[in-house]
């Protein structure tokens, strides 16, 4: 007879990173009556400061059987069968006899990216070579964007001053390449990741701290690492298939992007003229209504639709320097939509998410949501996980909020943005094939 | 002094970098204060303020409370002041945050201890979650 999975969900709201991180491997283990195939570990930034995160992992390798899979790293939030929370560690222990695990690590994420992709995919391609199963998923989880120390500014989202402005976006690529500060790369990491493995469904994450984009660390092992991909892949006979919905919607205004800088990562020019004036304009919003305090609460609910390699890319607008615009990702030049998005429209696009995968009848699910949601909803968040616990009912999920996510699949290609939700689901399809 | 269990719930929330303050309370009473070292000295000069007008809240939050008021605040100079109401009471979970605090991420936990909370509330022998066993506390999933 074959035999049954088992998933588990640890948590921990423990201060004491050690204690914590015995508690979270703890509460997993001790669900499984098998030793776990693999221990995905999620905790906020907290513990930097209650003992650090070598003791919180070292806390973990207390309980976990030795020579279990592990991958993880910070969020800004996670939410799981008992809740939502912004402070603490959850983990995800799965034990199936068919299911092949490897787990792979690249460094330094934002200096060289392509490089530190491939490096990890090596490590996956040499530990499932062997697999005897068709379905296959990665999870990226990559270092997320770190705010660079502007001199005479600090770190800011908003900077005033054009001088400083245009020194940065001079110095962008390096800041990134000999301080490793600034974007994370995430989309380049996973385009690359594509390339290698096009036959998996991918889940893309980045690992963040508390919304304030100053440090994140990953998890690899017994390892605590900064400016790293950590991947779990994994082969099986379980059904999967990922889904990205995010909800947003198009408004009349337009614009085209007429000059792009720091490698297209920053919009400098928007119908010919500087970014930044000729967009308050577009929006109505009068000159000089953008500063450090505005931004949180409005430039982050018009995020825009830009295109990369004929893609519609969704995300915010996470920094502004003067006139110009930074953007998450590369992207191209060309006709952009502004978006707009309200609270309900991010909860219906967790329903229709979950309609996706009405076919699969589920044994677990892992989800990689923008941070922004979690600030934007807040305490609302619970309606969200009122979804989430409906769909599944007593099996185990676990989200991570980060800040770049996305999807890929053999069929729909990639999907990256921003305040947007990402799921993938193992279980059993109805229709006893992958789509 | 018997152990709080409520008291330990909001010691928790204080132990956030952005809780300047967090207590239970109603108009003109301070039912639950944090058990251990007190507020944050951000608050200390603007407190008397502060809770003058959270006493002016708490007059709408009795008025209102039984028709599902939920939630309330307000920005004084630096500082905004949540109130998480308990359903049906006129007493709610108050919490002091900076003004350009990542007031998502707080209410998250605001929202948590206001739960636990509650649950304290509706039985008064049971222990807070942050004292209890591990396997009390966790259902298999």
């Amino acid at each position: 007879m074959k035999s049954k999975i088992e998933t588990a969900i640890g948590m921990s709201r423990k201060w004491d990173a050690r204690e914590a991180g015995r508690e979270v491997a703890e509460t997993a283990i001790k669900n499984l009556s098998r030793p776990p195939d693999f221990f995905l570990l999620f905790s906020t930034i907290h513990y930097e400061k209650y003992g650090g995160f070598q003791e919180f992992l070292n806390g973990v390798w207390d309980v976990l059987p030795k020579e279990t899979p592990l991958v993880g790293g910070t969020v800004t939030g996670f939410m799981n069968n008992y809740g939502c929370f912004s402070r603490g560690a959850s983990g995800l222990a799965v034990s199936y006899p068919y299911l092949d695990v490897a787990i792979g690590i690249g460094r330094n994420t934002k200096r060289n990216p392509k490089k530190a992709a491939k490096q990890c995919a090596e490590m996956i391609q040499k530990g499932l070579k062997n697999s005897q199963y068709k379905n296959k998923f990665l999870l990226n989880f990559i270092s997320g964007p770190v705010m660079p120390n502007i001199p005479g500014v600090g770190q800011k989202k908003y900077v005033q001053s054009g001088f400083v402005s245009k020194f940065s976006l001079l110095t962008f690529s390096l800041s990134q390449a000999l301080m490793q500060k600034g974007l994370g790369r995430e989309d380049e990491i996973f385009e690359e990741a594509v390339q290698q493995f096009p036959d998996y469904h991918m889940i893309l994450g980045t690992s963040m701290d508390d919304y304030k984009g100053i440090r994140n660390y990953q998890f690899y092992n017994k390892n605590i690492l900064t400016n790293a991909v950590v991947n779990l892949g994994i082969a099986t006979d379980l059904s999967l298939n990922v889904c990205t919905t995010h909800g947003m919607k198009e408004t009349n205004l337009h614009f085209t992007i007429t000059k792009l800088g720091a490698r297209n990562h920053a919009i400098r020019e928007i119908n010919n003229k500087p970014a930044v004036p000729e967009l308050l304009k577009l929006l109505h919003w009068p000159e000089g209504f953008l500063n450090e305090e505005t931004m949180l609460q409005t430039i982050l609910y018009y995020p825009i639709s830009l295109k990369r390699r004929g893609r519609q890319v969704p995300v915010v607008m996470p920094m502004i320097m003067k006139n110009y615009i930074f953007v998450p990702c590369i992207i191209d030049d060309g006709e952009v939509s502004i978006l707009t998005v309200s609270g309900k429209d991010l909860i219906n696009a967790v329903k229709e998410n979950l309609r996706f995968f009405n076919e699969i009848q589920p044994e677990f699910g892992l989800f990689s949501t923008c941070m922004t949601i979690l600030q934007t909803l807040g305490h609302r968040t619970n309606m969200l996980h009122e979804e989430l616990c409906r769909y599944f009912d007593d099996k185990a999920f676990l989200l991570f909020y980060s800040a770049g996510e996305g999807t890929y699949s053999p069929t729909k290609n990639i999907t990256y943005a921003n305040m947007s939700f990402n799921s993938v689901v193992f279980g059993h399809d109805q229709k006893l094939s992958v789509r | 002094m018997r152990d709080d269990p409520i008291a330990h719930v909001l010691d928790d929330l204080m132990r956030l970098d952005d809780i300047f303050a967090c207590v239970v309370a109603r108009r003109n009473m301070i039912s639950v204060m944090p058990s251990s070292e007190g507020f944050k000295p951000e608050v200390n000069q603007i407190w008397d303020v502060i809770k003058r007008a959270m006493d002016d809240v708490f007059t709408v939050i009795g008025e209102y409370s039984s028709a599902g008021l939920s939630e309330m605040e307000f920005r004084l100079q630096d500082y905004e002041v949540l109130f998480y109401v308990f359903p049906d009471t006129e007493n709610a979970l108050v919490a002091i945050v900076p003004a350009l605090a990542n007031k998502g991420l707080l209410e998250v936990e605001i929202e948590n201890a206001r739960r636990e909370i509650l649950k304290i509330m509706n039985n008064p022998t049971q222990e807070p979650n942050s004292q209890k066993k591990d396997d009390e506390v966790y259902v298999t999933a």
